[in-house]
């Protein structure tokens, strides 16, 4: 165990726990940007720096280690400055068009910029023109919103293991580029972790504002992972899909599937009602005679050939408890073990 | 040296600006080389510790305007600072300097450049703009005239560069700080890639390199180097454990010919390489059956196993260069018939051959007698030399002896002796190797020297010594070592290896007089191009340098390479821009080690597991363990990237 004092508060963490994290552990709030609890400290923004007494260099509290003894500070005019021109220089060029960003009212820029006051902006470099190809057709990168906070490019990295995106040019020049584009799986991680409205999903722009959505908790379909998603609903539409960080075994991961294929829900073209098959054509009917047409049809087979001719297949997509209510169902009602299930294929 | 007007390298500012020539206050931080290239005066430098001018006329506002340019088209783009304030700066000096300047812009460069020094992940940002802080601060006068002049000042002429200690220090100047960064990031392919952009032996240099990049490594400042060495062998082990084939592109030049390289060492492997991915075709004629050179004949396997060696090498043959094994260059073949059949000849026949101590006994062929370079061949190729003998004594200091007597426990001899003149102190072998040497339990004799080999029936059965003491410095800076009277005793052996030092067998050279020699039986070659005074002749690696290092080799046959296919390509063989900064850098040192850095350090630098000394000697198994993955990538995250710039005026 170290221990050290921040802003005169003495703290007693583990070895290898960073300055950010130990003061997080006592509540001390130092300003982060790039910083991301699910990665590997990124390091690009700047905004955590601290002095150390002794050293003359600030450092940055989310890549230095904790050592024993060492007296750290968070807040002084000279690491005002800093941040406050850290924030200066990437609104140089920013577009503002908060109000029709996807992103606009949880934009950790946003917040920054309002917490820091930066209300005028004294410096000027060209505009630099820059590429918005991106490595899935599913999620639209905005090249001049982006702040290099590289988070995206490092989930890519660090949590998919797959490297689809990286930076490439060299100073102001330089910006997020797609690697290999076959090798994206478009699994949206980048975009769950970009802290602004760089990356937005590419489905559902402009259909809704986001203090204006309702995040409704639940279990994503698609498999038997379980993974923990949130649709974003607004108007009784789905009009997105997120996660929480750290939240299910997911802990803010999701495939493709979960992340992206929730358009069906509204889709016009998915059946509400049952069809039966008349004349070699279907035709709506009502839920009774549906059912009564099954149940009929259902025990003349078993009548004629016993239970042992009828088998039930059911799907990865249900719940637990569908599942299980059906082999109730095939045992019970129909009297067979004929019965599986596509997950186990 | 002409005498500097101003200079704030290093912190220290001598300002003479005011002075008459003679009161002139002398410059200690930095030797500023009076010319860059022939007919180039060095006038200003401006770099990542300061500012050095000698030519009154140099307009310090133009100098800053292309350095800090310079800094930004070095930024990496990593960390918000560095990328767009960089920038801002470079478009401001750029305005002041066509005449447009603001009263407030010189303010905003110094608020800038503070933020920027302050905070920036690494020191392309953290140095990069000090000189401009410097600049504003002692030139004021000049920047304040040059804001309210309103017109274009006129540019100079420029040479600029980016480097690192770490890179300067290494001979071939690999991108250290950047396939380091990959690691951190676990792009591992990435990182084997820019390694071997230059270097085709990752796998063995990761394991054997002198490491001189750790000896300049800035993070020694804090704690303790990053462990360079290892990280690349992190990655070729990464590779070869997944099995994977490295794609390489040949990019043909404009016009392609054909080379004889003679000898597969390392030197001879990576001109081969280089050559073959410029599209030449490649020959390359070795006298053993297998490549390598030294690193598989000298290097024992426990350091270096043999297998790694030799795909590494394979991968160069895969690539569609052909290996003539078994063919001695002067006796197989001479030399001027691959001068007259190949459009360049690339000599590498390293230093095979030991030297002899001038001691009583060497010439009488006693069994038991046996040069360290021979005796490891031998062991090398699975032979004992001297089955009959079992107490040995080994005498040198460097890491050939340090071979010999490791290797001869993994022979079966048990009583082992090193036996060196001085003190452990001015040993050059490598620490590690003396250590792990100690571990093994080798007895070493410090301060003794070798008088007398004894015989009996043509063996040796022993070694008379005679004890030594350290006297005044030689010319090398050592103290000299002086027989102290009386003090002759014996040491029981039957074997005695003499590891002193070895020498070059130019016997292909016979009857060429056209090539030169030195007296030290090195082949004179200019030491940039690696030309011989026969245009077509090229030489480099331990034949060129006398016996040193393997990376040396490696850096002489990859600048031979570029400069054969200059001369196939009827191009003339002029040095480049980065050739005159490996000059200007050498008196310009790149890394200081009296530099505080400034920052918390105390990161512990992660180590290799090794195999058990008591049973690894007695096997060939390799001694060090490489990184795990959790490690590899810890300790590249100890890097601080210590890029820098600079810009020269001409
Ligand atoms: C025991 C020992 C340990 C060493 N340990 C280290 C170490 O840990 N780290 C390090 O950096 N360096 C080490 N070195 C030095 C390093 O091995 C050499 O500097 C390096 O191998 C030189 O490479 P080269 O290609 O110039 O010559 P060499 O490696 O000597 O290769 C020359 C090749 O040319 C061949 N050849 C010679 N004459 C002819 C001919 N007439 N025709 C055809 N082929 C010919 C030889 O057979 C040989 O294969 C060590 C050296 C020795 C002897
Ligand atoms: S990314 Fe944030 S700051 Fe930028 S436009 Fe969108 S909401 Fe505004
Ligand atoms: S969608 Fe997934 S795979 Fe594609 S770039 Fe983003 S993180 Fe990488
Ligand atoms: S796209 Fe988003 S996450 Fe990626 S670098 Fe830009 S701002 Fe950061
Ligand atoms: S070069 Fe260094 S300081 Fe500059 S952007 Fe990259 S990481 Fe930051
Ligand atoms: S810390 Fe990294 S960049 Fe700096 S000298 Fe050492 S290896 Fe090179
Ligand atoms: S949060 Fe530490 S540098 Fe961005």
């Amino acid at each position: 165990m170290v221990t050290l004092t921040i802003d005169g508060k003495e703290v007693t963490v583990p070895q290898g726990t960073t300055i950010l994290e130990a003061a997080r552990s006592v509540d001390i709030r130092i300003p982060t940007l790039c910083y991301h609890d699910r990665l590997n400290p990124i390091g690009s923004c700047r905004m955590c720096v601290v002095e150390i007494e002794g050293y003359t260099h600030p450092m940055a509290a989310c890549t230095t280690p904790v050592d024993d003894g060492i007296e750290v500070v968070t807040s002084s005019e000279r690491l005002t400055r800093i941040r406050q021109d850290s924030l200066k220089l990437i609104l140089v060029n920013h577009p503002l068009d908060c109000p029709v960003c996807d992103k606009g009212g949880e934009c950790l820029l946003q917040d920054l910029t309002f917490e820091f006051g930066i209300d005028q902006l004294e410096y000027q470099a060209a505009k630099v023109e820059r590429d918005s190809q991106y490595a899935s057709p599913l999620i639209r990168y905005w090249p001049d919103r982006c702040i290099m906070c590289l988070r995206c490019v490092t989930a890519c990295q660090e949590i998919k293991g797959i490297g689809a995106i990286s930076i490439a040019g060299d100073g102001y020049g330089a910006q997020v580029v797609t690697v290999d584009a076959d090798k994206c799986q478009s699994c949206g991680e980048c975009l769950q972790v970009c802290p602004t409205g760089a990356l937005t999903e590419d489905l559902s722009r402009y259909k809704g504002r986001t203090w204006l959505i309702e995040r409704v908790p639940t279990t994503c379909t698609y498999c038997g992972c379980g993974c923990q998603l949130e649709l974003n609903v607004q108007n009784d539409r789905i009009i997105a899909v997120t996660t929480k960080d750290g939240v299910g075994i997911n802990k803010g991961s999701l495939c493709v599937k979960g992340r992206f294929g929730y358009e069906f829900v509204n889709s016009d073209e998915r059946l509400t009602k049952p069809l039966i098959k008349r004349d070699g054509k279907f035709e709506e009917a009502s839920w009774d005679e549906a059912l009564d047409l099954v149940a009929e049809k259902f025990s003349a087979i078993k009548g004629e050939y016993g239970p042992g001719a009828i088998g039930g297949l059911t799907s990865a997509r249900c719940t637990n408890e569908e599942n299980y209510l059906f082999q109730k169902f095939m045992r019970a009602a129909i009297g067979t073990n004929n019965v599986d299930h596509c997950a186990r294929l | 040296m002409a005498e500097i007007l101003f200079s704030s390298w290093g912190g220290e500012v001598v300002d003479n600006r005011q002075k008459d020539g003679q009161d002139f206050e002398p410059v200690n931080t930095v030797d500023l080389p009076e010319y860059f290239r022939q007919d180039e005066a060095v006038k200003a430098l401006m770099g990542w510790y300061g500012i050095v001018i000698r030519d009154p006329e140099t307009d310090i506002v133009d100098l800053s305007r292309v350095y800090i340019q310079e800094v930004q088209n070095k930024s990496c783009g990593k960390c918000f600072l560095c990328r767009i304030g960089t920038r801002v700066m470079a478009e401001t000096l750029e305005r002041i300097c066509n005449g447009q300047g603001k009263s407030e812009d010189l303010e905003i460069l110094k608020r800038l450049a503070d933020s920027i020094r302050e905070s920036s992940k690494c020191n392309i940002g953290q140095s990069g703009p000090l000189p401009i802080i410097d600049a504003l601060e002692h030139f004021a006068d000049d920047f304040a005239a040059a804001v309210n002049a309103k017109k274009s000042v006129t540019p100079g002429t420029y040479h600029a560069k980016l480097t690192a200690p770490c890179m300067d220090a290494c001979p071939i100047h690999l991108d250290i700080p950047n396939y380091v960064e990959c690691i951190k990031e676990g792009r591992f392919a990435e990182s084997l890639d820019i390694i071997r952009e230059k270097l085709p032996l990752p796998g063995v240099v990761g394991r054997v390199c002198v490491r001189p990049c750790e000896e300049h490594c800035r993070r020694m400042n804090l704690d303790a180097p990053i462990s360079i060495k290892f990280l690349k062998r992190f990655v070729a082990d990464y590779e070869l454990g997944k099995g994977k084939e490295p794609e390489f592109t040949i990019t043909p030049s404009e016009k392609t010919g054909k080379v004889a390289i003679v000898g597969a060492g390392p030197s001879g492997a990576t001109c081969a390489f280089h050559l073959r991915k410029m599209g030449h075709e490649v020959t390359v004629y070795e006298r053993f059956n297998e490549p390598g050179g030294m690193s598989a004949m000298g290097i024992p396997d426990y350091r270096l196993p043999r297998p790694i060696l030799r795909e590494e090498v394979d991968r160069i043959e895969r690539m569609g260069v052909t290996f003539n094994y078994g063919t001695t260059v002067g006796k197989d073949i001479k030399l001027s018939q691959l001068e007259a059949e190949n459009d360049a000849v690339f000599i590498a026949i390293g230093a095979q051959m030991g030297t002899t101590m001038g001691v009583e006994g060497e010439e009488e062929n006693y069994a038991g007698y046996i040069s360290g370079v021979q005796y490891l061949l031998d062991i090398n190729q699975g032979r004992d030399p001297y089955p009959e003998g079992k107490k040995v004594a080994v005498i040198g200091g460097g890491n050939v002896a340090i071979d010999c007597v490791r290797c001869s426990f993994r022979v079966a001899k048990d009583d082992v002796n090193l036996i060196y003149r001085r003190t452990k102190n001015e040993m050059p072998a490598d620490d590690v190797e003396i250590h792990d040497a100690e571990e093994e339990k080798v007895n070493f004799h410090y301060l003794t020297h070798p008088v007398k080999i004894l015989a009996e029936n043509g063996k040796v059965v022993g070694l008379r010594c005679v004890k030594m003491e350290l006297g005044e410095p030689d010319e090398s800076g050592r103290r000299r070592p002086q027989p102290i009277e009386g003090s002759e005793f014996v040491i029981d052996c039957d074997i005695v290896v003499p590891a002193i030092g070895q020498t070059m067998d130019l016997s292909l050279l016979e009857g060429r007089e056209d090539v030169k020699t030195t007296r030290w039986k090195t082949i004179v070659v200019d030491e940039v191009t690696k030309q011989s005074d026969q245009p077509k002749i090229f030489s480099g690696g331990d034949c060129e340098t006398g016996p040193g290092a393997l990376i040396t080799a490696c850096a002489g046959g990859r600048t031979a390479a570029f400069n054969i296919d200059k001369l196939i390509n009827g191009q003339p063989l002029d040095y480049s821009e980065d050739d005159y900064f490996d000059k200007f850098f050498s008196k310009v040192k790149v890394f200081d080690p009296a530099e505080d850095i400034g920052f918390l350090g105390g990161r512990e630098r992660k180590e290799l597991k090794m195999l058990d000394p008591d049973t690894r000697k007695f096997s060939n198994a390799e001694v060090e363990q490489g990184f795990s993955i959790n490690d590899a990538m810890a300790e590249a995250d100890r890097c601080l990237r210590c890029y820098r710039v600079a810009t020269v005026k001409v």
